[in-house]
């Protein structure tokens, strides 16, 4: 199991350049910088269509696959290659948003963890398709208005709950699964240090918080990234030799009103609609401390 | 050095190409009738025989992609048909601007049905893949290994797509030459990594990816380079095939085009692929007959030989162009308006007519074909025909 790393002692050294072309607190390019700090100079990047050209200014080889539908294919073809090149010590990482893994990817990346290929998959999770303007994807929570789930007169938002990724990830029996978030840097960090070394399909779903879309002063993205996790609606995990283990435990759930209505997106919510997020988070709270340290398959 | 021989269908021809050209990636995934070319390479690698990686992918579109990424380091290669090509579309474009000289066999299957016609890679036609006909299965094996020399030469550098039809070849048997394994180690040479993605080279990839993606040379650049880079192949494949007739002993006409029995004719048919090769038959029957008519085989499609065309419309006064395709909407098949394209800055030039034939694998026979000939010779003597376009057979 990993184990956090205090940020003190990190290498001072930057992998991804200072200026890019982000939105402001754009928690989607602390997730860049985090796995550029961690991997750098070992990594060789596979980037799809999504914000990660934006932010993911990081100098190392990079290739931009127009291919949105193909990062799972296209980390097999370098895994692949460079073990016939001899040269494993290349660790193959890709930096996907989630309608690239859990969407049009999905396909790719259930393939990759069923080969088991050996690559290093992080999907930073902003919910929804942000690079174009915020549609909704299946990483979209309940009830957030979207420019696709627009709320009217018929409509609350998305209809359907966010796909449990991280959960159908571990299930494909791989060496290891993990969600992070940018408000827990030192758990992210240490989950990556773990992930690297290990061969084989590797994936970190990390929350992380788009002022943009989710309509929030971008001043605060760690601070709602922080409460996602202590309210539960995105609880820290991991996935290892088939165990799932909590990462972090809050000693009380915060409620998810305050959480919610923090974002332009569930600002629409009424008590009721609350009430019924609050169930689910309560419930779904349960079932993973009951799994917690008990073999998931 | 003794000959060495096997008798063996279309599909195991092409993976011997694949295996002599020491492929070192191979993404997978099964359709007929393409199946049995991934089934021989993984019985290839199964014992030892073939050294790569075999990757059996989730799709046909994952099998490109992957061999995207495995192709800027090492030699790589699929093959697909029909529908498993559709599926392919979208990364096909990425190969071909992202000038990676992947190699892939495509066995003809129709856009409907499984039997052959040329649907499926002329639905392909302007992704910017280099694109080569056989006629039958040792052109097959040839045409695989000339494929890896040509897409991989410096003035090309595009992906190479070399095609034959379903069935009629995939699984018919016949014999074939296997070229010596050190004669095609020597004629294409070890892979040169086409693109720096190792670490250390950090600095020389991102100032590729940054020239790649900057707009220091305007929106339409990429298309332009490639579009030098398949006009250089006309060039770079008539080379090739020189130099595999000094090597092996055998060649496709100049590479370009197979003209057949061409001298002194009034009348030329044209065709691509198989039925190019039962035209043979018919022209032989027909010339035997005293009739002043011969055959122009089609074989690079991609890049088209417009200059050959040129050159034919000197001697011949009409040309029965076989269609194994349609373009929907616009009059007559694809070689046909390519061809009319060559022709037309020309000050004298040859009657054209267009036969539609074989599409969804109905048959072409020799007798048909005779036909056309007929057709033909009767429009060289100034003779009035009609329709111009024809549809022949299984209508």
């Amino acid at each position: 199991m990993s184990k956090p790393v205090p940020l003190s002692r990190l290498d001072a050294k930057e992998f991804i350049s200072p200026a890019n072309s982000a939105c402001q607190g754009c928690a989607g390019s602390m997730v860049a910088r985090i796995v550029a700090k961690i991997i750098g100079k070992e990594m060789v990047r596979q980037e799809v269509a999504c914000c990660g050209p934006a932010f993911g200014n990081i100098q190392q080889p990079v290739f931009y696959g127009e291919i949105f539908e193909g990062a799972g294919a296209m980390m097999t073809g370098f895994a692949r290659a460079f073990k016939r090149a001899d040269r494993e010590d290349i660790r193959v990482v890709g930096i996907i948003g989630d309608g690239g893994t859990s969407d049009i990817g999905f396909q790719g990346l259930s393939a990759a963890a069923e080969r088991n290929e050996d690559m290093l998959w992080i999907c930073y999770d902003n919910e929804a398709y942000m690079n174009t303007g915020g549609q909704r994807s299946s990483a979209t929570s309940k009830y957030a208005s979207t420019t696709t789930t627009p709320v009217g007169e018929l409509s609350r938002g998305k209809a359907e709950k966010k796909k449990p990724l991280p959960l159908i990830v571990a299930l494909h029996d791989v060496p290891y699964t993990a969600t992070a978030s940018v408000a827990f840097p030192e758990d992210f960090i240490g989950k990556l240090a773990y992930a690297k070394p290990i061969r084989g399909f590797r994936f970190i779903q990390v929350s992380a918080p788009c002022p943009t879309g989710w309509r929030f002063d971008p001043r605060y993205s760690a601070r709602i990234a922080k409460d996602m996790v202590e309210s539960g609606l995105w609880p820290l995990y991991e996935v290892y030799d088939g165990t799932l283990k909590i990462s972090y435990k809050p000693k009380e759930l915060k409620p998810v009103k305050d959480v919610l209505h923090g974002q332009g997106r569930f600002r629409h919510l009424t008590d009721d609609e609350v009430d019924e997020v609050q169930g689910y988070v309560f419930r779904q709270w349960e079932r993973l401390v009951e799994k917690d340290g008990a073999p998931l398959l | 050095m003794a000959k060495k021989f096997e008798v063996m269908v279309g599909n195991k021809a092409v993976a011997y190409a694949a295996k002599l050209a020491r492929v070192k990636f191979v993404s997978a995934y099964p359709i007929t009738p393409q199946t049995t070319i991934v089934q021989y390479l993984s019985d290839m690698c199964a014992t030892g025989e073939m050294d790569a990686e075999y990757v059996t992918m989730e799709g046909e579109l994952s099998c490109q992609a992957s061999a995207i990424t495995a192709s800027t380091t090492v030699r790589s290669f699929t093959a697909t048909s029909g529908p498993g090509l559709l599926y392919m579309h979208h990364p096909l474009h990425m190969t071909s601007w992202a000038r990676l000289p992947l190699v892939m066999a495509v066995v003809h299957r129709s856009t409907k049905g499984m039997q052959p016609d040329q649907m499926d890679t002329m639905s392909q036609r302007d992704t910017g893949w280099l694109m080569l006909e056989c006629q039958n299965s040792q052109e097959l094996l040839d045409t695989g290994i000339m494929s890896f020399k040509i897409a991989e030469d410096p003035r090309v550098m595009l992906p190479t797509i070399f095609m034959g039809d379903g069935y009629i070849l995939s699984y018919t048997s016949e014999p074939v030459e296997i070229p010596d394994q050190e004669l095609v180690d020597e004629f294409l040479g070890p892979y040169r990594r086409p693109y720096p993605m190792f670490p250390e080279e950090a600095a020389e990839s991102l100032k590729l990816m940054g020239a790649m993606w900057s707009n220091q040379h305007g929106p339409q650049h990429i298309w332009k380079m490639q579009q030098e880079a398949a006009m250089n192949a006309k060039i770079v494949i008539k080379e090739v095939n020189t130099e595999f007739q000094k090597k092996f002993g055998r060649s496709y006409g100049n590479g370009l085009v197979e003209e057949y029995k061409c001298e002194n004719v009034d009348a030329v048919l044209v065709g691509m692929g198989t039925i190019a090769s039962t035209a043979k038959t018919a022209i032989d029957r027909l010339q035997k007959e005293g009739k002043k008519v011969g055959l122009v085989a089609i074989k690079s499609f991609k890049p088209f030989p417009d200059e050959e065309f040129q050159r034919i419309a000197g001697y011949t006064k009409a040309m029965g162009v076989i269609d194994r395709n349609v373009s929907t909407g616009t009059k007559g098949g694809i070689t046909f308006t390519e061809i009319r394209h060559a022709l037309y800055d020309l000050d004298e030039r040859p009657v054209t007519l267009n036969f539609h034939a074989g599409m969804r694998g109905q048959e072409v026979t020799v007798d048909g074909l005779k036909r056309m000939a007929e057709k033909t010779l009767k429009a060289a003597r100034g003779e009035k025909v009609a329709p111009i376009v024809e549809w022949v057979g299984g209508n």
